[in-house]
C-alpha cells in the first residue's frame, strides 16, 4: 500500500473525537451494528407507542421474534467458519444439507423410533458428512468452492425431496417435539424479564460459544484465520491448509445438521423443502456474515459480529411484520434483507479502502 | 494445437496471430466436443428407452425450454469470463416479466414495444448492478444477492399478490405451438443462437470481445494495458440485463396466459449451472459462448428425460448436480495438463 502507515499507527497522530468515532463505526464492525440496533429498537418503540404499528412492540415481542434468530445465527456462524477459510470460500449448501438433514432426523426420531439424543447427534452426523463432501472437493481437490456447493446444493436438494417422495415426515414424536421450541422463563430472574425461546439455549447459545472457543482460543482458529488471509504463507508456515479448510465445511455441515433439527421442530415435520423453498436458508446467512463483517475474501470476521448481525435482522423483521399488513411485510423483508446487504458490503469496500479492513 | 509455434516472431504484425492462438480457446474446445458428445449419447439412449423421445414435438419443446437459458446464459458467460457473477438474474427476471405483462394487460400495446420495454427493464437492473459492482469495488456475489432481493421484492410489489391473467396471445410467437414454429423450428431457439452466434464473434473477434477475457485472466494487467476494466465490466452486466429482459419474453411465452408470483425463483442457478456445464471457468479468463448453448441443452435434456423416464423430475437437479462437479472436474484437469507442459 502507497499510504504512509505512520498516519494509521495508534496515538501516532491525534484524532478529534468526530474521526475517531467515524473509524470506531467503520472499522469495529460491533460498534457499528450495536447503534443499528439500538436505532431500530427505538424507532419500533416509537412507532408502536404512537400507534403506527398493527401490534406492541414490546420486550415480550422482542424475546419471541428471537425464535427466528436461532437457525438464522447458526449458519451464520457456519458461513463465517467456512468463509473465513479463503480462497473464495463459501457455502450455497446449507440450506440444502438443512432439508436432507431434517429428513433423516425425521426419519430416525419420527418413524424408526430412535431416541432424541440418538436421533439429534446422527442429524449433525449427518450434516457433517454432507459437508465433507463438500470439504474434499474443495479443499481436497481444488475445486471452487461457489460452484461446487452450487453443485451439492442442487444434489442435497433433490435428494431431500425425493428420498420420501416429496411428502414431508410428520409422526406424533416429531409433533411432540414443537413443545421444545416454546418459550420459558428463565430461572431465578425469569420472573422479571420476559419469556425467551428454548431453542436459544438448547442450540444456539452452546453454538456461539463452541464456535467462540474454536476461533478465539484453539490452534486450529488460529490456523483458519491464517489460511484464510493468506494460504501460500500459511503453507510455508507449516500449516496443513487442506486439512484445516477441509474441517471448516465439516463444521458448518455439522452446524446445518443441528438447524435441521431445530427447523423439523418448529415446522412439526421434517419437510423435504425446509431449508431450500423460497430463496432458501443460504441466502440470509450470507447476508448475516457479510453483514457481521466477515470478509467474503477470508480471514476477517468475527462471532460477535455474527450474534449482533443477527439480532439486527431479526428484531428489524419483527418490526416490518408488525408495520405492514399481510403479505407486505414479507415483501418488505426481502427489501430490508437486499438494502441491508448491498449497504453492508459497500460499507466493507469503502472501509477496506480507507482503513485497509475491518475487524 | 497443430500448428507450430514460429521461433520468436519479429516485431510488428506477425506476433498478434502468436497471442491469438495461445490466449484465446481454439474455435471448438475439448469441452464442447465432449459435451456434444455427452448429449447425443443422452438422446440415443433416451430414445431406446422412452417412448417419443425425439420425436419432432419432444424435441421442440426442449429447444423451447432451453432457450431463455441459453439466452440468459450468453450475456452470464461474458460476466464470468471478466470474474464475476450474477445471482440476481431470477430477480430481474420476476421485474421484467410483470413489468412487461401488466403494461401488455393494461394498456394494450402491441409485441414489440412490450419485447423493448422488457429489455429496458432489464438493463437499467444490469445497470445497477454493473454500476454497484464496477464503481463499488465490491465482489459481485455479494451484491448480486443483495440486489436478487430488491428486484424480488419490486417485482412482488407490482404483481400485488395477485396473479396476472389475460396476457394476449401475440406473446406466443416466443413460445411453443404452432404460432412459435417456422419449418417446425421454434423462433425463440432461432433468436438464442443468432444472438450467441453474434456474441460468439464479438468474443473471439474483436479487441473489445477479447478484452473480458483479459479481464478475468488478470483484472489488473489489463488495466494496465489500457483496458477501460469498469467501464467493460459495467457493460458485462448490462449485456446480461438486456439478455434477461428478452429471455424474460421467453418465459413468459412458455407458460399459459397467465403469470404468477413464482417466475423467475431459481432461474439464475439454472443459467450458471449451464455456463459451468458448458466449460467457462468460473475463476474468469475462460470460456464461451458455444459451450454454455450446448450446456443449456444438455440441463434440458436431462430435465426432459427424468420426465418422460416417468422418474420424479426432482432427480434432474440430481443430475444437473452431477453434471456441475465432472463439469468443473474436466476444467481443473485441463489446467494442470496445461501448467505442466
Amino acid at each position: 500500500m502507497s499510504t504512509p502507515v505512520v498516519d494509521k499507527a495508534p496515538g501516532a497522530a491525534r484524532e478529534s473525537v468526530g474521526a475517531r468515532l467515524v473509524r470506531a463505526l467503520l472499522t469495529q464492525r460491533i460498534v457499528l451494528l450495536a447503534i443499528l440496533i439500538v436505532v431500530v429498537v427505538l424507532v419500533m418503540f416509537y412507532l408502536s407507542a404512537n400507534d403506527y404499528l398493527t401490534a406492541e412492540y414490546s420486550t415480550d415481542y422482542m424475546a419471541s421474534s428471537l425464535i427466528n434468530a436461532v437457525p438464522l445465527a447458526m449458519l451464520g456462524l457456519a458461513e463465517l467458519v467456512v468463509i473465513l477459510s479463503g480462497r473464495g470460500g463459501i457455502d450455497l449448501s446449507v440450506g440444502a444439507i438443512v432439508s436432507l438433514a431434517g429428513m433423516i432426523f425425521g426419519f430416525a426420531y419420527g418413524e424408526w423410533g430412535w431416541t432424541l439424543w440418538i436421533s439429534v447427534i446422527l442429524a449433525a452426523v449427518v450434516g457433517g458428512l454432507l459437508g465433507a463432501v463438500n470439504g474434499f472437493l474443495v479443499s481436497v481437490v481444488g475445486f471452487p468452492a461457489l460452484i461446487t456447493t452450487l453443485a451439492t446444493y442442487y444434489a442435497y436438494k433433490s435428494i431431500a425431496i425425493v428420498i420420501n417422495n416429496q411428502s414431508p415426515i410428520s409422526t406424533p414424536a416429531i409433533q411432540d417435539l414443537y413443545s421444545t421450541a416454546r418459550s420459558v422463563e428463565l430461572p431465578v430472574i425469569g420472573s422479571y424479564l420476559p419469556n425467551f425461546p428454548l431453542g436459544l439455549f438448547t442450540f444456539l447459545l452452546p453454538t456461539v460459544v463452541v464456535t467462540w472457543l474454536l476461533l478465539a482460543r484453539t490452534t486450529y482458529g488460529r490456523r483458519l484465520y491464517a489460511i484464510g488471509t493468506n494460504d501460500v504463507a500459511a503453507q510455508w508456515s507449516g500449516i496443513n491448509v487442506r486439512d484445516t479448510r477441509f474441517k471448516a465445511y465439516v463444521f458448518a455441515g455439522v452446524v446445518s445438521g443441528l438447524v435441521a433439527v431445530v427447523t423439523v421442530a418448529q415446522f412439526a415435520s421434517a419437510r423435504p423443502d425446509a431449508g431450500t423453498s423460497g430463496n432458501g436458508m443460504a441466502l440470509p446467512a450470507i447476508t448475516i456474515a457479510v453483514l457481521g463483517g466477515v470478509a467474503i475474501t477470508g480471514g476477517i470476521g468475527r462471532v460477535s459480529g455474527i450474534v449482533l448481525a443477527t439480532l439486527l435482522i431479526v428484531w428489524l423483521n419483527a418490526g416490518i411484520l408488525l408495520y405492514f399488513v399481510g403479505n407486505e411485510g414479507a415483501q418488505y423483508q426481502l427489501l430490508a434483507l437486499g438494502a441491508v446487504l448491498v449497504f453492508a458490503a459497500l460499507l466493507n469496500g469503502l472501509t477496506n479502502r480507507r482503513y485497509g479492513g475491518a475487524r | 494445437m497443430s500448428t507450430t509455434m514460429k521461433p520468436s516472431p519479429p516485431a510488428g504484425e506477425s506476433l498478434t496471430p502468436t497471442i491469438r492462438q495461445r490466449v484465446l480457446p481454439s474455435a471448438v474446445s475439448g469441452q464442447e466436443v465432449v459435451l456434444l458428445g455427452v448429449i447425443i449419447v443422452l438422446w440415443v439412449a433416451l430414445y431406446f428407452s422412452t417412448a417419443g423421445f425425439l420425436s419432432p414435438g419432444s424435441i421442440q419443446s426442449i429447444l423451447v425450454a432451453m432457450a431463455p437459458i441459453a439466452l440468459m446464459g450468453v450475456g452470464m458467460t461474458i460476466i464470468i469470463i471478466t470474474g464475476g457473477i450474477d445471482v440476481s438474474v431470477g430477480g430481474a427476471i420476476m421485474v421484467c416479466s410483470v413489468v412487461t405483462a401488466k403494461t401488455m394487460v393494461d394498456t394494450g400495446i402491441p409485441l414489440v414495444p412490450a419485447v423493448l420495454l422488457s429489455m429496458v427493464v432489464g438493463g437499467l437492473l444490469g445497470l445497477l448492478n454493473g454500476v454497484l459492482i464496477a464503481y463499488g469495488r465490491v465482489h459481485a456475489i455479494i451484491i448480486t444477492f443483495g440486489t436478487a432481493n430488491l428486484f424480488q421484492f419490486i417485482g412482488l410489489r407490482i404483481f400485488d399478490s395477485k396473479t396476472i391473467n389475460g396476457i394476449p396471445s401475440t406473446f406466443d410467437v416466443f413460445g411453443r405451438g404452432v404460432n412459435g414454429r417456422t419449418l417446425g423450428i421454434p423462433h425463440s431457439f432461432v433468436i438464442m443462437v443468432v444472438i450467441a452466434a453474434i456474441a460468439w464473434w464479438y468474443l473471439r473477434h474483436t479487441a473489445g470481445g477479447r478484452h473480458f477475457y483479459a479481464i478475468g485472466g488478470d483484472a489488473q494487467a489489463a488495466r494496465l494495458a489500457g483496458v477501460r476494466v469498469q467501464r467493460r465490466v459495467l457493460l458485462a452486466y448490462v449485456i446480461t440485463g438486456l439478455l434477461v429482459g428478452l429471455g424474460s419474453c421467453f418465459v413468459i411465452a412458455q407458460g399459459t396466459s397467465s403469470l404468477d408470483q413464482s417466475i423467475g425463483i431459481g432461474k439464475e442457478l439454472a443459467v450458471i449451472a449451464a455456463v459451468v456445464i458448458g466449460g467457462t471457468s468460473i475463476m474468469g479468463g475462460r470460456g464461451s459462448v458455444l459451450g454454455t448453448v450446448l450446456g443449456a441443452l444438455l440441463v434440458q435434456t436431462v430435465t426432459s428425460g427424468v420426465t418422460q423416464l416417468r422418474w420424479s423430475s426432482q432427480l434432474s437437479d440430481l443430475f444437473v448436480g452431477i453434471f456441475i462437479i465432472l463439469a468443473v472436474g474436466a476444467d481443473l484437469l485441463r489446467q494442470r495438463t496445461r501448467r505442466s507442459k
